[in-house]
């Protein structure tokens, strides 16, 4: 008897932790309900702009979109601030349900999490995951879901395959020689002031990523450019030679760039105690000027170089922790994204599945570039970050995204290309 | 029947009734919230069949009351070489026959750790999963790319369906139920698992029922390395990451004592492996984020083996 009462006990359990799953998504199902019915009279009250209402009436909004959000990193401050634009402002404000992946650590993942958006009638996915990009775009097509790519691109072959698909909506994100320029641009900001012994961290360069490679090079193309006649890296003096020179290489080597100096290089993101113990090691180098990382240097060289003169300049996003690093002196310089500018992805993802996707002139599916913000100092941090951390009134707000709705591909391209701080204050 | 044997009879098909369940809900619940059910179920295929090959494969293991931590990096370099193959002689059979013959090498190697020098087979594959997650990176970068080995999607496009890896499944079921119910060696692994030391002095050879079990086990890494090429045939240094603890969970959820024996049953680790995959579909079902999802389902797991030990609890002699 006592085991059919363990019995019936574990049923009940079970069924009680199903339904408080179904209860939870409750308030979210009356969210969006309620921000279905509230965006019809919000465009109209809080805006009081005609276009976003005629956008209103060109649309069919009424049904909930779902969209499938795939992603690859769920803790860094980069994602969890996407997350909070998505979750905490997308969906408050357009009739969409956001449904997010677990964290995907290889392909077979991605192709799982796509099947399970399919299944869940998802009319379009998001990709932040890019272990095969290739394959997740075969699979949406195949399927008939729309798909974009967000804060990243693709490489100019796998474009070309695949710009003509009905269903690949594109992407925006910052291109190859944004990358190259963000590198360049951080290394010549030292340089300009005179500092000639550097140290790179060159994150996922062992792993042959684009994007940590292309900054890599602006980096060292900015050294041999400041470092006097017939200076070079490893034999390279120009942009594609630098660029092939660390494909080959698979690293950054050390050394005299002329009259600039590598003084160390660490790459991966191996995380184990020999690699922080190398990390270490590198801060502590004898006469290090500037840490130049391609990717998050203040969290794994910020307290090695506590006490001392060094500076670390950083590529990621603007999260609280950077801020605090800044003010530590941990973080001299960051290049950071901005969570709101996946809002115009979301947007041509969006008219996508909603029956009006935007196109390029020739027809194919877009390919747009965005850069970063850069913060010199914490003033600049603290006003970029008031912005792009509100969930009130973030950079790309809903009165901004409207009028992507109905753009034309010109109008779209110039919005997205206007991706600065201040042009998007001005907008 | 009597009453008691009713009862025992009942608790032993509760997993059953769990994936029974599971499905069930999963068709209402699709139903009302009006999800694509067909393709549901194809992708519920595609989620399991990986673990649940591996898995089949591994009850051996686990009738002997061992435990093997090393799976899914074992899968992971099979896959690998498997692929480095292909790209070589562009055969998917060739690429299928090295999958699985590097998976039992494996196997066996772990099978002379554990059986020969008398090392704990738990030590011996936690040694083997450094080596092994070593390998991968190894071989990843060996191979020039330095993140990840790919062949072309359009090798497996022909067998990337679900009738070839269900027909994959069930052939490897049929051969492991052959083996493991009407056949000396299964009762051989039962009597070794329930009691070492009375299948000793019986005449059973411990060292042998060993590499009978890593090699059964070899087979399934195999053909699950096979398969999860087929399924994503880019393959990078987390590529069936997660298959060794899907494996344990699919095993324990499919009602296997977690300590072997006479009661272990094969059929444990396809049912434990549909029905953790029908959980993960329910949960998307309501936009649970996947924090809550793990803690739900860790909730339910632990209720299962709660379960499953419910009448064992309290006896002299557990296995």
């Amino acid at each position: 008897m006592k085991k059919f009462w363990a019995l019936l006990l574990t049923a009940a359990m079970t069924v009680s932790m199903l339904t408080g799953c179904g209860g939870s998504s409750q308030p979210a199902q009356a969210d969006t309900a309620g921000n279905e019915a509230g965006s019809d009279s919000t465009g109209q009250t809080d805006t009081g702009d005609n276009a976003a209402q005629d956008i209103a009436a060109d649309l069919d909004m009424s049904k909930t979109v779902k969209i499938g959000i795939l992603v690859s990193d769920a803790t860094t401050a980069e994602a969890l601030a996407f997350r909070t634009y998505y979750t905490e402002y997308i969906q408050k404000q357009y009739n969409v349900e956001m449904i997010y992946s677990d964290e995907l650590t290889d392909a077979a993942g991605e192709t799982s999490a796509i099947d399970t958006f399919i299944t869940n009638n998802c009319k379009a996915i998001i990709s932040f995951s890019s272990f095969d990009r290739a394959a997740q775009i075969e699979q949406c097509e195949g399927a008939g879901v729309y798909y974009a790519v967000a804060t990243g691109t693709l490489t100019d072959e796998e474009y070309e395959t695949y710009k003509g698909y009905e269903h690949y909506v594109g992407a925006i994100g910052p291109s190859l020689d944004v990358e190259f320029e963000t590198g360049y641009n951080m290394a010549k900001h030292y340089l300009d002031q005179g500092t000639t012994n550097f140290a790179i961290f060159g994150g996922a360069i062992p792993y042959y990523t684009e994007m940590h490679i292309y900054r890599a090079a602006g980096m060292i193309t900015a050294m041999v450019e400041a470092g006097g006649d017939g200076a070079s890296y490893q034999g390279a003096a120009v942009k594609d030679a630098i660029i092939g020179q660390i494909f080959a290489d698979g690293e950054v080597k050390t050394g005299a760039i002329g009259n600039v100096n590598i003084l160390g290089y660490v790459g991966g993101y191996d995380m184990d105690d020999a690699w922080f113990g190398k990390c270490a090691q590198m801060a502590q180098t004898t006469d290090l000027e500037v840490i130049l990382a391609v990717g998050n240097g203040s969290d794994f060289f910020g307290t090695a170089i506590a006490g001392t003169d060094v500076k670390i300049a950083s590529v990621d996003a603007y999260a609280s922790s950077y801020g605090e690093a800044m003010e530590a002196g941990m973080l001299d310089y960051l290049a950071g994204k901005f969570s709101a500018s996946i809002g115009p992805i979301f947007i041509a993802t969006y008219r996508a599945a909603l029956g009006a996707p935007i196109r390029t002139a020739d027809g194919n599916a877009l390919a747009l570039s965005q850069g970063y913000w850069i913060a010199e100092n914490v003033e600049d941090f603290g006003a970029y970050y008031a912005v792009d951390s509100s969930v009130e009134s973030p950079a790309y707000t809903k009165d901004l995204l409207d009028t992507l709705l109905t753009a034309d591909y010109a109008t779209f391209e110039n919005f997205v290309g206007k991706y600065s701080f201040a042009e998007i204050q001005n907008m | 029947m009597n009453k008691s044997k009713l009862k025992n009879y009942m608790m032993n098909l509760t997993p059953l009734f769990g994936l029974a369940a599971l499905f069930a809900a999963f068709l209402i619940l699709g139903t009302i919230r009006d999800i694509n059910i067909s393709y549901g179920l194809k992708s519920i295929i595609n989620q399991s069949v990986v673990v649940a090959v591996v898995a089949t494969g591994a009850v051996f293991i686990y009738t002997l009351g061992s435990f093997d931590i090393s799976l899914g990096a074992s899968a992971a370099v099979s896959a690998l070489i498997g692929g480095m193959v292909y790209n070589r002689t562009e055969s998917v059979f060739v690429m299928a026959a090295v999958c699985v013959g590097i998976a039992v090498l494996i196997g066996l190697f772990n099978s002379v750790l554990a059986s020969v020098f008398n090392l704990p087979v738990f030590v011996t594959t936690i040694a083997m999963l450094s080596v092994l997650n070593a390998l991968v990176l190894v071989l990843i970068k060996v191979n020039g790319t330095g993140s990840e080995i790919a062949i072309p999607a359009a090798a497996v496009k022909a067998i990337n369906n679900t009738p070839f890896k269900i027909a994959v499944l069930l052939l490897f079921l049929l051969l492991s139920i052959f083996i493991f119910s009407f056949t000396k060696i299964g009762r051989m692994q039962k009597f070794q698992g329930s009691n070492p030391v009375c299948a000793k002095l019986s005449g059973v050879s411990e060292k042998k029922m060993a590499i009978i079990a890593f090699a059964m086990s070899g087979i399934g890494v195999g053909l699950g390395a096979f398969l999860s090429i087929i399924y994503a045939p880019t393959l990078t240094k987390n590529t069936a990451s997660s298959v060794g603890m899907d494996v344990i969970i699919a095993i324990v959820f499919g009602g296997m004592p977690v300590s072997g024996g006479a009661r272990s049953k094969i059929y444990a680790a396809v049912i434990g492996a549909f029905s953790m995959t029908l959980l993960s579909q329910i949960m998307v079902m309501f936009n649970l984020n996947s924090g809550i999802g793990q803690m739900v389902k860790a909730a339910i797991f632990l209720l299962v083996v709660f379960l499953a030990t419910s009448d064992q609890r309290g006896k002299m002699l557990p296995r």
